[in-house]
């Protein structure tokens, strides 16, 4: 009889293309490609599509960053090329998520250190990247602007477009060749109805990535894990304004109650918990992209993934 | 297969009787179709009626009890694969596995860890369920005395896992009368197995190397009268562990392979990963989880995902309104207003506690909805607002009238402005940025 | 007395000294605007006075009117006393201004089956050899000239006891009325003479503000008289909620006294405007929501407004009019129609019955709009409805330039697609004061088609065009300069007030999905959408459907059927048979709680675009808006 999965799918997730090499007119190492998945996540042997990737993220505000974060990296954190080369070398992250959080800082308007800090976080590291831009409609245009300018030809993954502002974010993607993270909160017509915003500026699909919001284990996560579900299924179902890749960051992982909290010793292994508990899901419920801010957690969420994806046993987590 | 009211209505008799106790047969579809009434609540069914209603309404994940008393584990009736469909119904049991080469202390003190540890987490306690009791060194003896010891000193519920059957009928005979799960039957031993499973009444796992040869055995089981089957779909690979988990749901929810319509049992020691395996066995479809020591941070993390995934989607979790103290705020101390959906309460609270600035947070009744639909459908007014205040008592608490509300609460400023009399700051939209705001619009 | 001559008109009247403008432009006939019930808070009952003398107090009400308007005389009519003999002009916008009232409803053809007749008889007199008693007599007579049979008639004592007189002091010719009620016929009137060409009855839509009344003939079914009034409630309380909490600190009978008031003043408003004897109303029929006529029949509503919000009744009632106190025939009946649930009343019910959909095989989807809505959705089989709150921005409530469709409003917007210039159109073409519903949704939708706003509504600054530019707090859209406008001011529409009509429209539209989804109906499958309420008179249907309030099925299948209310008591009234289609549509509607259905809420959201998040289901909506957009890059 064969009992095996049943699929009766007839849509497919986009491929999103991240960083750019010298031959694509860049300079990263290599470039990833995520989406491209034709079932439910992990489903098939080999599933469909692109491995799920880990990103690691970081700022070049650490005063911004969680404490249980910034401690693993020391004095690092204040230089913030140092901080990537030094993540990348040590803990080998698929992707560097920088935010530029000192735009965040009340009546910023230093838009060329902006450029300065994106071009040493390019020295720094061969890996594809995503950034993060600012979020007040007074300075977004110009931030935007920078952003794309600097990493121009790198085909970077530029965030974060919302409802409220999306224009300027997808117009800087389109001048300078990158792609959006498109983030709604925790809804999937929300979600929809940005992806038709975005592909009514003429920003092509191809060059969208969907941010669902998520909360963290335990606030809230059940919401975006099930909207991540809803979003897959509904692509797979053949809805092509939701058929782009996903990238899920639980943002408050680290500073919720239990991790702020947690005795001494423990400190450190809540942190990566709650990060690997609440990011496998998310791939599992379709996200393309997980992120995390702890360093320690990367390897085993790695290891994890390879080992959904592949089947291949592989101890220690 | 949900079918519609009008669908079912159309299957009814139409006399609108009110025998089903329903005023018109409408309104008994529309329950129906809610899974709030039982078709033979109308006696005027017809036969095709029956069968077609009755099938859309029985679990097609078969309900399983694992233990007895007040710890007891129900597993499976599950109707969804996905659980913004409806919902998950009954969260795994985990089970933390002893073996027979422990000595009586180490099981024991597992053991009472299982018993007493307790997360508290949003008013409700969560907890590991079970233990496993592994047969490694291969004597019905030293089984016999391991399950002693773990009955010894709890009456939890119990996983036994044999592969022999004369090692099983061992542990039974000490537990054998408490519903323990018997893990597991295969095709070379499952009539010996099926035996014990009848004499003692009790649930049984059954394991094989492809799932047609587990559907096969499951129907070989059945006919020996065993019903309470739980598959064991543990693997080496965690790929197949999700694959074949996500087939046997499929499968059983869409009614396409009845003898796969059990619960699903997962040992996540046997991949060598057991963090990833247990996420995946939460995630996706187990009922039964075994693991060995956890750690504590896994184990936090395990539990509050399990109450995550298996909380009812469609019920926005809310939090009692009132007034709730961060730190211990004085007559000075902020006002911080916010909705009661228990996901911006509890990022409020986290944020608030950090920053370290005692307050006060007033929580009005939006119905579990967030700020922004609260806002948006009309739930969060200026009249909400007032009435909070005054119920809460605001006045007393404080020596001041000033209310910060939530960034997306803007629009309505004004007019809580007017209602309340109490003056309306503006706070952030995102919670990250209230420790900031604090600091910069509250005491500047 | 004083007389009151009201202008242009010329229209006069005589009101004891100290009566009220407003007490006598009603006596006099019209139905003043009186949105407040005469608190002086509202102003829309303004009038000019020409000459006479008044008492008014200006420095109190000053706010409503400049210096200019002072001097012109104007004054709030329910505010100010009468002194002696006065000259009143009655502005338009001080009148509630007459609705297109369909009498007949669409799909069914109106018969006219009234359950009263007259039967003038000649009867003769007793004799020795003939001496049959007085009744027999009558009810032979009825039976003789084609009535109903002799022993299925009952008279009720009062009317024997007038017998023996009416017979011989009319020298035996007389009428006699019979009435087909609950129990059977039942004599209701014996007259002296043939009186049969005076047989009237009256509908009435007893509204939480306003009351309407009909005459009808019995006869031929003729429109002999309309009159309204505002429903005296008012001063308990201007809502809904507020009456009912007035009802329960002890008001029920105070109440139940007003409303029975209310259509007092109505009936004589309109038994004067036809000229005939209120005696002569033989039957009653209203239709009003659940409150208002569970306290006209001095029911306390109190227990609706809670969970799980079931009324008392949910049949329609009949008693004798006299009895609840309202003053037409002596032994009259009168007929209220039912109510489903706390949302769902006699008034939905009369919409349905109206629209005909209850007697239809095809699926019509119903909805009635005001600040609250209702929504319903079904066949001669089976039905389901909903209600909900839309908020009060489709009326022009929360909106900056907001207002009634009163005159000044902007009720018609278009926009050059390539220059963005409005062309508008406006009630009574008087320069614009605002913008009322209609021109609301045609700006709305005009605003998309020229991409001014996204599907969010959000205004698109990027725009470098005059007319768009940032407001105090959000960015705006200029409709008129203020040059053009009565106001002094730029007339604008914010992004705020889009983002509320935005929401308006998503939870009728979200409701009509949900009752969809329910049912498991697709929007291929609705045959007509109907439109009932004073709204849905005015809008521009392709509008309506271009910013997704209704679903999309082809437009000439959208009609309107303006008050349902008291179109539906028209048609009750004047086919006896409909009453039993009443009765079957209040016992087959199932009622959807939206706040109970789970997915409410998600169609909500898909709702807060324009049209609607999943883009397929207004299929020629996007095809019109694709040519737009190419439209707009070109320009
Ligand atoms: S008992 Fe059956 S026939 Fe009677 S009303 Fe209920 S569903 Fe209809
Ligand atoms: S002011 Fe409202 S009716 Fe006169």
């Amino acid at each position: 009889m064969g009992v095996s999965t049943l699929s009766e799918w007839t849509g497919r997730i986009g491929e999103l293309v991240i960083g750019a090499t010298a031959k694509d007119g860049g300079t990263r190492s290599h470039s990833v490609t995520i989406g491209g998945e034709e079932d439910l996540p992990y489903i098939g042997i080999p599933p469909s599509g692109h491995r799920p990737l880990v990103a690691y993220e970081l700022s070049d505000d650490p005063e911004l960053w969680p404490a249980a974060a910034t401690r693993f990296i020391g004095d690092r954190v204040h230089d913030t090329a140092e901080w990537v080369a030094h993540a990348d070398r040590e803990y080998q992250p698929d992707l560097i998520r920088l935010y530029l959080s000192s735009t965040r800082e009340r009546n910023f308007s230093d838009i060329s250190r902006i450029g300065e800090t994106v071009e040493s976080v390019l020295q720094a590291t061969e890996l594809p990247l995503i950034i993060e831009g600012s979020n007040d409609p007074a300075i977004d245009s110009a931030v935007f602007q920078k952003i794309g300018e600097a990493a121009e030809g790198e085909r970077i993954l530029l965030g974060t477009a919302e409802a409220g502002h999306y224009r300027s974010v997808a117009a800087a993607a389109m001048a300078y060749g990158h792609s959006v993270i498109a983030q709604s909160p925790i809804d999937i017509n929300l979600a929809k109805q940005l992806n038709i915003l975005l592909r009514e500026t003429g920003l092509s699909p191809d060059r969208i990535a969907i941010d669902p919001y998520t909360g963290a284990l335990g606030y809230g996560f059940e919401y975006s894990y099930s909207v991540m579900e809803r979003i897959r299924y509904s692509a797979l179902k053949g809805d092509s304004d939701l058929a782009m890749p996903m990238i899920s960051s639980a943002i408050d992982s680290l500073v919720v109650k239990e991790v702020r909290e947690a005795d001494e010793g423990d400190a450190c292994p809540t942190a990566v918990a709650w990060e690997i508990y609440a990011m496998l899901p998310a791939t599992i419920a379709g996200a393309s992209i997980v992120c995390v801010r702890h360093p320690l957690s990367i390897e085993p969420l790695k290891t994890a993934i390879a080992a959904l994806w592949n089947g291949e046993p592989k101890g220690g987590m | 297969m949900a079918l519609k009211p009008l669908e079912i209505y159309k299957l009814l008799p139409k006399k609108n009787c009110k025998e089903c106790g329903d005023p018109t047969c409408l309104t008994f579809a529309m329950k129906l179709a809610g899974g709030k009434a039982k078709p033979e609540a109308c006696p005027y069914l017809d036969e095709n009626a029956k069968t077609i209603l009755g099938a859309s309404t029985r679990p097609p994940v078969r309900k399983i009890r694992i233990g007895v008393g007040e710890r007891a584990v129900t597993i499976g009736e599950e109707l969804v694969q996905f659980r913004h469909e409806k919902s998950f119904f009954h969260e795994p049991g985990i089970f933390m596995a002893v073996t027979d080469l422990m000595t009586p202390g180490a099981i024991q003190e597992r053991v009472i860890f299982v018993r007493d540890e307790i997360l508290t987490r949003v008013g409700t306690d969560l907890r590991l369920n079970g233990i496993a009791v592994r047969s490694v060194n291969g004597s019905p003896t030293a089984f016999t005395k391991a399950v002693e010891a773990v009955e010894a000193v709890a009456d939890l519920p119990e996983v036994l896992m044999a592969g022999d059957p004369a090692v099983m009928e061992a542990g039974l005979s000490v537990c054998g009368n408490y519903r323990p799960l018997l893990h597991a039957a295969t095709s070379s031993q499952y009539w010996e197995m099926c035996r014990l499973a009848k004499k003692y009444a009790c649930p049984l796992a059954i394991r094989a190397d492809s799932l047609d040869a587990l559907a096969e055995l499951s129907g070989l089981c059945s006919a020996e009268g065993i019903e309470n089957l739980v598959l064991d779909l543990s693997s080496l690979s965690l790929s197949e562990q999700l694959n074949r988990s996500t087939a046997v749901r499929q499968h059983a929810v869409s009614r396409k392979t009845p003898a796969l319509g059990h619960p699903v049992c997962i040992d996540t020691a046997v991949s060598g990963l057991p963090d990833a395996a247990l996420i995946a066995g939460v995630t996706k479809f187990g009922s039964v989880l075994i693991c060995d020591d956890l750690s504590s941070a896994s184990r936090k993390a395990l539990l509050v995902l399990r109450q995550n995934i298996y909380t009812d989607p469609q019920k926005p979790i809310q939090i009692t309104p009132g007034l709730y103290r961060v730190g211990s705020p004085g007559k000075d101390a902020p006002v911080l207003l916010t909705v009661n959906f228990s996901l911006t309460f509890f990022t409020l609270q986290g944020y608030l506690e950090a920053s370290r600035v005692p307050c006060f947070m007033l929580i009005v009744d939006t119905e579990g909805l967030s700020v922004l639909t609260a806002v948006a459908s009309g739930k969060l007014q200026e009249t909400l607002v007032r009435d909070a205040i005054a119920k809460y008592n605001l006045s007393a608490e404080v020596a001041h009238k000033r209310l910060i509300i939530p960034g997306y609460a803007a629009p309505l400023s004004g007019r809580i402005e007017d209602a309340t009399g109490w003056k309306v700051l503006v706070g952030p939209r995102d919670a990250a940025d209230i420790s900031e705001f604090l600091e910069k619009e509250w005491k500047g | 007395m004083p007389t009151v001559t009201f202008l242009p008109s010329f229209r006069k009247t005589e009101v004891p000294k100290g009566s009220t403008i407003l007490e006598a432009a009603q006596k006099a006939g019209f139905h003043m605007n009186v949105v407040c019930g005469g608190q002086g808070k509202c102003g829309k009952c303004s009038v000019m006075v020409r000459s006479g003398e008044i008492d008014f107090d200006r420095e109190k009400y000053g706010d409503f009117y400049t210096d200019e308007e002072a001097s012109q005389g104007f004054c709030l009519s329910c505010q100010t006393r009468i002194n002696g003999d006065l000259r009143v002009l009655i502005p338009e916008g001080s009148l509630v201004q007459e609705q297109q009232i369909l009498v007949d409803s669409p799909g069914v053809p109106l018969e006219i089956n009234p359950a009263v007749w007259k039967y003038a008889l000649t009867l003769s007199p007793p004799t020795l050899d003939d001496q049959s008693p007085d009744l027999t007599r009558l009810l032979w007579g009825i039976e003789k000239s084609g009535g109903p049979k002799e022993g299925s008639i009952y008279a009720p004592l009062e009317v024997i006891r007038e017998i023996p007189k009416v017979l011989r002091e009319s020298g035996w010719r007389i009428t006699a009325t019979v009435a087909l009620v609950p129990g059977g016929y039942r004599m209701i009137n014996v007259e002296k003479g043939d009186t049969t060409s005076h047989s009237y009855g009256a509908a009435v839509d007893l509204g939480t503000t306003t009351v309407v009344v009909y005459i009808r003939s019995l006869i031929d079914g003729s429109i002999v008289g309309t009159g309204s009034n505002y429903n005296r409630q008012i001063s308990c309380g201007e809502d809904i909620l507020s009456r009912v909490n007035y009802a329960k600190r002890g008001g029920l009978e105070k109440l139940q006294a007003l409303a029975v008031e209310s259509i007092n003043a109505a009936l004589t408003a309109a038994s004067n405007s036809a000229g005939i004897d209120r005696d002569d109303v033989y039957e009653v029929v209203v239709a009003g929501n659940t409150i208002m006529t569970h306290i006209l029949m001095g029911i306390d509503p109190a227990y609706m407004i809670e969970e799980p919000y079931v009324p008392v009744v949910r049949r329609y009632l009949t008693t004798a009019a006299r009895r609840v106190g309202l003053v037409v025939g002596k032994n009259s009946g009168l007929f209220i129609f039912p109510a489903v649930s706390d949302f769902i009343g006699g008034d939905i019910i009369a919409d349905i019955l109206a629209s005909g959909m209850a007697e239809s095989n095809d699926i019509s989807l119903l909805i009635d709009i005001g600040t609250n809505f209702e929504v319903v959705l079904g066949n001669r089989d089976w039905m389901f409805a909903c209600a909900g709150a839309a908020g009060p921005a489709l009326e022009g409530g929360e909106v900056l330039f907001g207002m009634r469709a009163n005159p000044g409003a902007i009720e018609q917007v278009s926009l050059d697609l390539r220059t963005l210039k409005p062309s508008f159109r406006t009630i009574r073409n008087q320069r614009p004061r605002g913008l009322c519903g209609s021109g609301l949704i045609d700006l709305l939708a005009e605003l998309l088609r020229s991409c001014i706003i996204d599907r969010t509504g959000r205004i698109n600054t990027a725009i470098a065009h005059e007319r768009i530019r940032q407001g105090r707090q959000v960015p705006e859209f200029v409709v008129a300069w203020k040059e053009e406008t009565a106001i002094g001011k730029d007339i604008v529409i914010t992004e705020n007030d889009i983002k509320a009509l935005i929401m308006s429209k998503a939870s009728i539209l979200a409701a009509c999905q949900t009752l969809m989804n329910q049912a498991g109906i697709g929007r291929e499958e609705i045959a007509r959408i109907y439109f009932s309420g004073a709204f849905g008179n005015y809008i521009n249907k392709d509008h309506a459907i271009t910013i997704g309030l209704i679903p999309e099925i082809p437009v000439e299948r959208v009609t309107t059927i303006g008050n349902g209310a008291i179109a539906g008591a028209n048609i009750a009234l004047l086919n006896r048979r409909k009453k039993r289609v009443i009765d079957e549509i209040a016992r087959k509607i199932a009622y959807i709680e939206l706040n109970a259905d789970p997915t409410f809420m998600d169609e909500y959201t898909g709702s807060c675009f324009l049209p609607h998040t999943d883009l397929s289901l207004f299929p020629g909506v996007e095809k019109m808006l694709d040519q737009c957009r190419i439209l707009r890059e070109q320009s």
